[in-house]
């Protein structure tokens, strides 16, 4: 059926997997035929461990720089050394890579503050440029209930990128399942590279607990062979053993100039003028996200070139529609009223704004509206829901609960105020 | 019922059987009929004869129980089941609406003069006349039945040699036994037999009872039938129930595509109306009233007719049943009657409120339990009439019960906001006979409770319910449990904080929206994870900070999926009346969507299908797309 020296090569292929570049190209994997070529090899090497028990394995490359033009990518910094702020920290990782001992990290801070670019800079500070080169693939992993767990990694051939909160409840097979097949296979030249691979976790604060504790078991056993990066937004949702085992390093926020120092060094490579208020204007915005901000500055370019002072910076439109709904909630309490709020509701959830993003932003700009004592209630009564909504099913409920609650509390306190302002 | 390919002589005894007989488990009946009831006839086609007279329980020697049976057999005269003894022998008697024996009728016309057969498909309700037409229409055709009956292989009273090795030959597997009996009733013709009519070589070929396989497979069902259409001489007609409780069989077994694609002709069954019902009825009484010499039987009444027409919610086999039933001297319904007074009588004298009102339940779930008992089948109602039991929460009078309490409180004086008149549905009897999970039921509440709410600290309190009901059943190791609970909760908790209830006018009621929303936003989530794979975000910064701004951005470099797909979710209209979530209005008579829709991410197992489908349509575009772009890379 095939001929030797291909079956030789794919062997040698699925053993080392993510080693050495060159030879699982995406044009060999092809040549192979994806799916049969993975029965047939297993045909073949029965008893041997081969990657492609897993099933099909699909590899794209990503190619950032034809195929995408934000700014964003365009202008991320791809060295330790280039990182534009929070310098001390940089030459602080720099510092743990030439130390040779490298441990689990657990990088941590906002979103937009630049921790996957530190991460990235890192790994490139570790394997060199190769790491660069990374391909999107899809795996099936196949449950112990025998359900197969389709999930996308990125993976270049030094390290491999896996979001498993992707894979809902069966987060936990996935990364026992990844990081084992990772972790079994050698570095091949191990003169030259380093000893182990990098296995980068992002979001793993949606982990569920079962996953973190199957983490924290492989995080031991694989220590000689990789190690592990986890990447997350806050730690109080990662358990207390995972916590020990890494070197946390918090990213933190750039501050309001370090942004407006990118967003105009940007504008420069750019070629672009930006005024100084307007970049100042962005950075207040964007909440001192980084990407938000880089985002925010390209939509200004296209909106009106060149800048000026005044001009508005243009907010993405789930913003705008939440704002006007909550407006809507303090114009009128009435049963109607939340009928047209749950339809509003209902349509930023269908435009992918995730609920709890919803509570937080009707929150904000609620809490606009009201002023004294009537905020601390406001803020307790969202938490009390937000908690719900961790909880419960069916976001729609709570969500629809707690604009009721604003509603009836801000009513009695409208009309209390007028009751007062009578005598 | 079961006319069968060479039992001649005893089918057409049987021919007349109008439904399954079904009081043969009564005491003092014979016990060993049902045993045999359903036995292997099919195909072990030599055998059938004799188990033919077996089930008859007439001539056979080497059944133990036929003596017993014989002895019997003047009694049984009597205890005959009256479905069997006054099923339909003409059009006119079927308890089926004029047009839909028509339709079939027109059908079966059809598809028997020509030489090539079709298929049909009738569904409906049990016990609504599927069966009893196509024999009636059958028989007045001249068209002989051949039905296929699943074979079981247990035979726990063969004791003749004979026998056992006919048994072992048949012994393969249901699916090919189901396979060969379409073929053969399809090729060959029946044997002539004496004292048959000429008629005989035109047939119909009848499957009620499908094989267990075909169920866990539809597809080798879709095959069989398939490999059918192409050689089909003779009509062949499938009769399936569909229950109210939804697992909706006739969709599963064809789904659309396979009746367009085999042109299969559906016909769907109504259950009977209460005045055919009535009529039947009557008819039905009347004769057995006619006939009843010794007078151990008495003669139902007008009004307990009526309770049993209702009973029975539009089947007619039970009906008919519970009617024989209840005309059994032991089972008087009188009886039960006369009870029931008495106990009224009694409970009558207490005076305080609380006895009456305790009273009032009491006599409630008497007449319940009255219904059920007689009729049998449960009493179910549709969607619409148990939400408007719940959101309209009709209360007692006040001053029905005011003048029995006096004050008309008993609450303390802290709580007496609290105190509502007595309701008058059973929020559980009604969610329970909605036929629907608590859960579903509970999201029709929330999609419809706002217009029914005319004061904000009101909902507040609802919604709040409704929270409460949500939560309880988030867990979804307990949700069996708690979901009653939480229906509970939530129905309770929406009629009590109603307070000031608007009163009147009819309300239009809607199809929840959320489990379309839910569905769409997961729908979205993931084709924007697959679609922008390549920016390597996570979700929340994908869906909430690049997807937007790229909506407002001009990049090039982009497919047309990804296009199509930021214009559709990146961007929303901002003055717009949101017009994307539609109001379906719920019809009067119209049932639920039975299935959540996998809608519960962590334990639904088929959660993957339905959703993923348009997704890996679009990965696969982009796979596609992406597959020139590692050209370049490889070639550089």
């Amino acid at each position: 059926m095939f001929p030797s020296t291909p079956l030789c090569r794919f062997h040698v292929e699925s053993c080392i997997y993510l080693s050495p570049a060159t030879i699982l190209t995406p044009s060999s994997l092809r040549s192979l035929g994806g799916n049969s070529s993975a029965v047939a090899s297993e045909k073949y090497f029965a008893g041997e461990r081969l990657l492609c028990q897993h099933g099909t394995t699909t590899g794209i490359t990503l190619n950032n720089h034809h195929t995408m033009s934000l700014w964003v990518d365009k202008y991320r910094p791809t060295s330790l050394g280039k990182l534009d702020y929070h310098k001390e920290q940089a030459a602080q990782l720099k510092n743990l890579v030439q130390c040779g001992d490298f441990p689990h990290l657990l990088v941590y801070g906002p979103s937009g503050a630049g921790k996957k670019t530190r991460i990235m800079c890192l790994l490139r500070e570790l394997y060199g440029a190769g790491v660069e080169k990374l391909r999107i693939e899809h795996q099936t992993v196949v449950a112990p209930s025998k359900k197969k767990i389709e999930i996308n990694t990125i993976a270049s051939n030094y390290h491999l990128e896996i979001n498993a909160s992707d894979a809902g409840n069966q987060d936990r097979v996935v990364i026992q399942e990844l990081i084992k097949t990772v972790a079994q296979s050698q570095q091949i030249q191990s003169s030259t590279q380093r000893e182990f691979k990098v296995v980068l976790l992002t979001e793993v604060d949606r982990l569920t607990k079962d996953a973190q504790h199957a983490l924290r078991r492989t995080m031991e056993k694989y220590m000689a062979t990789c190690r592990l990066i986890l990447c997350c937004i806050s730690t109080s949702k990662v358990i207390g053993p995972i916590r020990s085992r890494c070197l946390a390093i918090r990213v933190p926020l750039p501050s309001t100039e370090e942004v407006c120092n990118v967003l105009t060094t940007v504008c420069k490579k750019e070629g672009l003028l930006l005024p100084p208020e307007l970049a100042k204007q962005i950075s207040d915005k964007s909440g001192r996200n980084l990407r938000k901000a880089l985002l925010m500055c390209e939509a200004c370019r296209v909106q009106q070139y060149p800048f000026s002072v005044d001009q508005d910076i243009p907010e993405t439109d789930w913003e705008v529609y939440l704002r006007e709904t909550a407006n809507l909630i303090v114009s009128q309490q009435s049963p109607q009223k939340l009928l047209e709020v749950r339809a509003r509701l209902y349509e930023l959830l269908t435009h992918c704004i995730p609920p709890e993003i919803i509570m937080k932003g009707l929150v904000t700009e609620l809490l606009n509206n009201c002023d004294g004592h009537l905020k601390t209630e406001v803020a307790h009564m969202a938490a009390y829901y937000e908690h719900r909504l961790q909880l419960g099913n069916k976001a729609i409920y709570h969500l629809e609960a707690f604009t009721a609650k604003f509603m009836a509390v801000y009513k009695k306190f409208m009309e209390d105020g007028l009751d007062a302002m009578m005598f | 019922m079961n006319k069968l390919p060479l039992g001649d002589n005893t089918a057409s005894s049987r021919v007349n059987c109008w439904f399954d007989p079904s009081f043969f488990d009564l005491p003092g009946e014979s016990f060993s009929l049902p045993v045999r009831r359903k036995g292997s006839q099919a195909l072990g086609s030599k055998a059938e004869p004799k188990r033919q007279k077996k089930r008859k329980g007439e001539v056979s020697n080497s059944d133990p129980h036929a003596s017993c049976l014989m002895k019997e057999s003047a009694q049984r005269d009597q205890d005959d089941p009256w479905v069997d003894r006054y099923s339909p022998s003409s059009q006119a008697e079927l308890a089926v609406h004029k047009k839909k024996i028509e339709e079939v009728e027109s059908w079966m016309r059809l598809h028997t003069n020509s030489s090539k057969g079709g298929i049909l498909l009738l569904t409906g309700p049990s016990g609504c006349g599927k069966t009893a037409t196509v024999q009636v229409l059958s028989r007045e055709l001249g068209l002989r039945i051949q039905e296929w009956i699943n074979p079981t292989n247990l035979e726990p009273y063969s004791s003749s040699q004979h026998e056992w090795r006919l048994n072992s030959l048949s012994c393969s597997s249901q699916l090919v036994q189901f396979q060969e009996f379409l073929l053969r009733a399809n090729k060959y013709n029946c044997l002539r037999m004496l004292g048959d009519g000429g008629t005989a070589d035109r047939k119909l070929i009848l499957v009620e009872d499908f094989p267990n396989q075909f169920y866990m497979q539809p597809g080798t069902l879709h095959e069989n039938l398939r490999r059918f259409v192409k050689i089909s001489r003779h009509p062949l007609v499938f009769i399936v129930s569909d229950s109210l409780s939804g697992d909706s069989s006739s969709r599963f077994l064809f789904p659309r595509e396979i009746q367009e694609e085999l042109d299969i002709s559906s016909i769907s069954f109504n259950p009977v109306a209460p005045t055919t019902m009535m009529k039947i009825l009557t008819r039905i009484s009347s004769l057995e009233g006619r006939k009843k010499t010794c007078g151990k039987m008495g003669t139902p009444d007008q009004a307990v007719l009526e309770k049993l027409c209702s009973g029975s919610s539009g089947d007619i086999r039970s009906a008919i049943n519970s009617l024989q039933f209840s005309t059994l001297p032991d089972m008087s319904l009188h009886k039960g009657l006369r009870m029931m007074k008495k106990d009224r009588l009694v409970t009558s004298l207490d005076k305080d409120v609380f006895r009456t009102n305790q009273r009032k339940r009491k006599k409630q779930t008497k007449e319940q339990k009255e219904e059920q008992a007689i009729g049998g089948k449960d009493a179910s109602l549709f969607l619409f009439r148990a939400l408007g039991k719940i959101l309209h929460c009709k209360r007692g009078n006040h001053e029905c019960v005011g003048s029995g309490g006096g004050a008309g409180s008993c609450l303390p004086s802290h709580l007496c906001h609290h105190d509502r008149e007595e309701l008058l549905a059973d929020p559980e009897l009604v969610v329970e006979r909605s036929h629907m999970s608590g859960e579903f039921f509970n999201l029709y509440l929330h999609q419809n409770y706002l217009n029914f709410f005319s004061d904000v600290e009101d909902v507040e309190r609802a919604s709040e319910y409704l929270s409460d009901a949500d939560l309880l059943t988030a867990d979804w190791t307990s949700r069996s449990t708690m979901e009653d609970y939480g229906s509970s909760v939530a129905t309770r908790g929406l009629i009590h904080s109603n307070s000031q209830h608007i009163s009147g006018g009819f309300r239009p009621l809607h199809k929840p929206n959320w489990l379309l929303v839910n569905k769409k936003h997961r729908e979205n989530c993931l084709a924007a994870q697959s679609l922008f794979r390549n920016f390597c975000l996570t979700p929340v910064s994908l869906q909430t900070e690049l997807l937007p701004y790229l909506a407002k951005l001009t990049s090039p470099m982009r497919n047309q999926a990804q296009i199509t797909f930021i214009q559709d979710v990146g961007q929303m209209s901002l003055r717009r009346f949101p017009s994307r979530v539609k109001l379906e209005t719920l019809m009067e008579k119209e049932p639920g969507e039975r299935k959540m829709d996998s809608e519960e991410e962590e334990e639904d197992k088929e959660e993957g299908l339905p959703t993923s489908q348009p997704q890996l349509t679009t990965s696969q575009v982009l796979l596609e797309e992406e597959d020139l772009v590692i050209e370049e890379y490889t070639s550089d």
